[in-house]
């Protein structure tokens, strides 16, 4: 009772802690450069968007102007309304939309610079190539892009696209859905809408096959469609020279520029927190975000724990077998080769390497590529806890069993493995603490997880701090969860020994 | 020469650059309790580890009735069963009762079908006093009890030789009187046993032939008399006067 009591007690002051850090950090905002016009940014804070063109052509900037490069122009916009930034280049209408949403912000009259967007093709598809554009040059003909850009971009009319082929080959086509009004989520559902959305059903359609939508981080869309992961992208890329050496363009589709975003000045953020919250999770049912992210992260932890148990154990088993009596030479060598690479390299790269280079030309399910990569990290680890608790049972157990005339196997089977498990299921069960954390990164692959899934929500409401504090919360909640269970399995196997 | 149980020829024994034990020549005869003594490190220990093969020698033979144990073709799982072992941390067990400590081997071997195994549990368990305890877990014991539950499991096994290994070194000076009176019994059974132990006035008493080993060899060997009152080796007589003290 008395721990309970301090467990809970810690918690509330941790919460308590972390908001008030995040409140302090997000006053501390301090004015720099007034930016009122394209020459002022020059010397100014500027946020941008990795590898879209403001990031290219604003880095080339000189003079002491400090870029600051965000995986999400959502992130930018924060930054800026926190005032850790003078200004954000960004896409026109990205601009408009976000703008939109934020009435404290403004974007200047004169804009950065113009620039077209182009899907992206692999460089040796040049079948599909000529079959997306002859599909867009009719889709032009037949008006059907004026109607999508009046929908979307100039926000008269209410034209949508409805898909027609639904079954067939698949045309996949990774996208960052992040980026309105081209591909974004609306109405709380994880269905991706926008113009590049809408326009890339209707090409699928005069292809003849079925579109499939693969949410990929902007900077890895290349790389996807280069692999074979996906077979198109539209994520509003721009046509630059630099891009053209790895990838084929498709027909412009779109001529837009680069706009400014700049604080109106003085205004506050204008939000209570209570709207702030309706926004978050109420509006549009958008906790479902969360709910489906949290369903995603359970199912990956869960598995990936089971590989890493099953496999941690084989290969423990190979390296005592080893250690004790020298056989398995060539299995134990692949087993610490296996540990020194898993253990000597972050977890996020040995997913990425997993999903981009491993499985790039398979089409297998995402949440099957993290289960694989995390359970064969964690196997790593796994084997080093059964290890350790094969060797913490005493050597002499062995002697006896010898003494006895029993083989290895038998002695190892029957009595030391009985009493190793029991000393090491409390790391076991840790060990899927760490992993359930852990599995936060998946969104570097396009899974929508329970972090991704805050992320979306960030993504519709520029407001960072609600969805990522209810994202933490959900995570110290299980843990702490876990960790009770895993405090009551550690007394249960106690009482058993006496 | 048909008494002789085990035959110990030339056995040497090193650990890296350190020669443990040279050149020993030994017959232990049936029915004959042999006790070891010697100043620590001298090898005592890992001598009667090499009767059990717990020590790979590095020369040497040792023939236990009539079958070269050092031979690689021979199957020691067939022979070491018949060398029953008692260690100085009794290495019971941990994940099983003291019952099936004592059954788990002659079960598993096929020597007795489990209610035979059971049957026989509960005799040696009486005999060596801990009826009273055969569903007790090991860390549920003092440490004699320990000892002697492990005793009962070598026994199960119907050995034809006991090697012990400073069998009482690890139990508290009050409860060491119970382990040595198994054992006393077991030598008055007629039970063959090599005992390396530093407890001098019980080596005198329970012993046919003791054996003083130092600097790798057999230093000194004859009855208790001959050894503890009338040998002439220096060695030796400066040992006894320092653990007599």
């Amino acid at each position: 009772m008395k721990k309970k009591n301090k467990i809970f007690r810690q918690t509330v002051l941790l919460v308590l802690l972390s908001v008030f850090v995040l409140s302090v950090f997000t006053a501390c905002g301090s004015k720099g450069h007034a930016v009122t016009d394209k020459a002022s940014l020059t010397g100014a804070r500027v946020g941008v968007q990795i590898g879209t063109t403001g990031d290219t052509d604003v880095s080339a900037l000189k003079h002491g102007t400090k870029v600051q490069r965000f995986d999400k122009g959502a992130d930018a916009i924060n930054t800026l309304k926190q005032g850790k930034l003078d200004a954000v280049v960004i896409d026109g209408e990205v601009a408009k939309a976000f703008v939109k949403q934020n009435p404290d912000l403004k974007i200047l009259e004169e804009p950065f610079e113009t620039e077209e967007y182009a899907g992206v093709i692999a460089k040796d598809n040049t079948e599909l190539l000529d079959k997306v554009n002859k599909a867009m040059q009719e889709l032009q003909d037949e008006g059907i892009l004026d109607k999508l850009k009046d929908t979307y971009i100039n926000e008269k009319g209410d034209y949508h696209y409805k898909e027609k082929v639904t079954s067939g080959d698949t045309l996949v086509m990774a996208s960052s859905i992040d980026f309105p009004p081209y591909e974004y989520f609306d109405n709380g559902s994880s269905t991706p809408v926008g113009f590049d959305v809408e326009m890339a059903y209707a090409i699928a359609d005069k292809l003849g096959m079925k579109l499939e939508i693969q949410n990929i981080q902007f900077d890895a869309i290349i790389n996807a469609v280069n692999s074979g992961k996906a077979d198109i992208g539209f994520s509003g890329f721009t046509v630059t020279e630099e891009r053209k050496k790895s990838i084929n363009f498709t027909s412009n589709y779109m001529e837009t520029q680069q706009a400014i975003i700049v604080q109106k000045g003085g205004a506050g953020n204008g939000q209570s927190f209570g709207d702030k919250l309706y926004n978050s999770f109420i509006k549009d049912h958008r906790f479902n975000y969360l709910l489906s992210g949290l369903v995603n992260t359970i199912i990956i932890t869960i598995f990936a724990v089971l590989i890493g148990v099953v496999l941690g154990f084989l290969i423990a088993l190979v390296r005592v077998t080893h250690d004790k009596n020298g056989n398995l030479k060539v299995l134990n060598f692949i087993a610490k080769l296996y540990l020194t690479i898993v253990r000597g390299t972050p977890m996020m790269i040995q997913l990425l390497i997993i999903y981009f280079v491993i499985f790039a030309s398979v089409d297998i399910s995402k949440v099957l590529v993290a289960i694989i990569a995390f359970g064969l990290n964690s196997a790593a680890y796994q084997a080093e806890n059964f290890r350790s608790g094969i060797m913490a049972v005493d050597a002499g157990q062995f002697e006896a069993g010898h003494a006895l005339g029993l083989k290895y196997g038998t002695v190892m089977t029957s009595i030391i493995l009985p009493q190793a498990v029991k000393n090491v299921l409390p790391a076991i069960a840790n060990e899927f603490i760490s992993l359930l954390k852990e599995t936060s990164i998946s969104g570097y692959i396009g899974l929508q997880d329970l972090t991704q899934g805050g992320m979306i929500i960030r993504s519709i409401t520029y407001e960072a701090m609600i969805p990522l504090l209810a994202v933490a919360v959900i995570y110290l909640v299980i843990v702490l969860i876990l960790t009770w269970l895993v405090g009551k399995l550690e007394k249960a196997l106690r009482k058993n020994e006496r | 020469m048909s008494d002789v149980i085990m035959h110990v020829e030339k056995l040497t024994k090193s650990f890296g650059d350190h020669i443990v034990l040279k050149d020993i020549d030994l017959d232990i005869t049936k029915g004959e309790v042999i006790s070891i003594i010697g100043p620590s490190g001298c090898g005592k220990s890992t001598f009667v580890r090499c009767l059990d093969l717990l020590e790979k020698p590095d020369s040497g033979h040792i023939i236990f009735d009539g079958t070269d144990i050092t031979d690689p073709k021979t199957d020691t799982a067939q022979v070491l069963p018949k060398i029953g072992m008692v260690f100085q941390s009794f290495n019971l067990f941990n994940n099983m009762t003291v019952k099936d400590n004592i059954t788990f081997a002659p079960v598993h071997h096929g020597i007795m079908s489990k209610p035979e195994a059971d049957k026989k549990a509960l005799e040696l368990l009486d005999w060596v006093g801990l009826t009273d305890k055969a569903d007790d877990y090991p860390s549920r014991l003092s440490g004699g009890q320990k000892q002697r539950a492990a005793i009962a499991r070598s026994l199960a096994m119907n050995p034809d030789i006991m090697l012990m290994d400073e069998p009482t070194s690890a139990l508290d000076p009050e409860i060491v009187g119970e382990v040595l009176g198994i054992i006393r019994k077991l030598a008055d059974s007629g039970m063959t046993m090599v005992i390396v132990t530093h407890d001098m006035s019980f080596a005198k008493e329970v012993s046919d032939r003791v054996l003083f080993i130092d600097e790798t060899r057999i230093m000194e060997s004859g009855t208790p008399e001959e050894v503890f009152e009338h040998t002439k080796n220096e060695r030796l007589q400066k040992f006894l006067a320092a653990v007599m003290q």
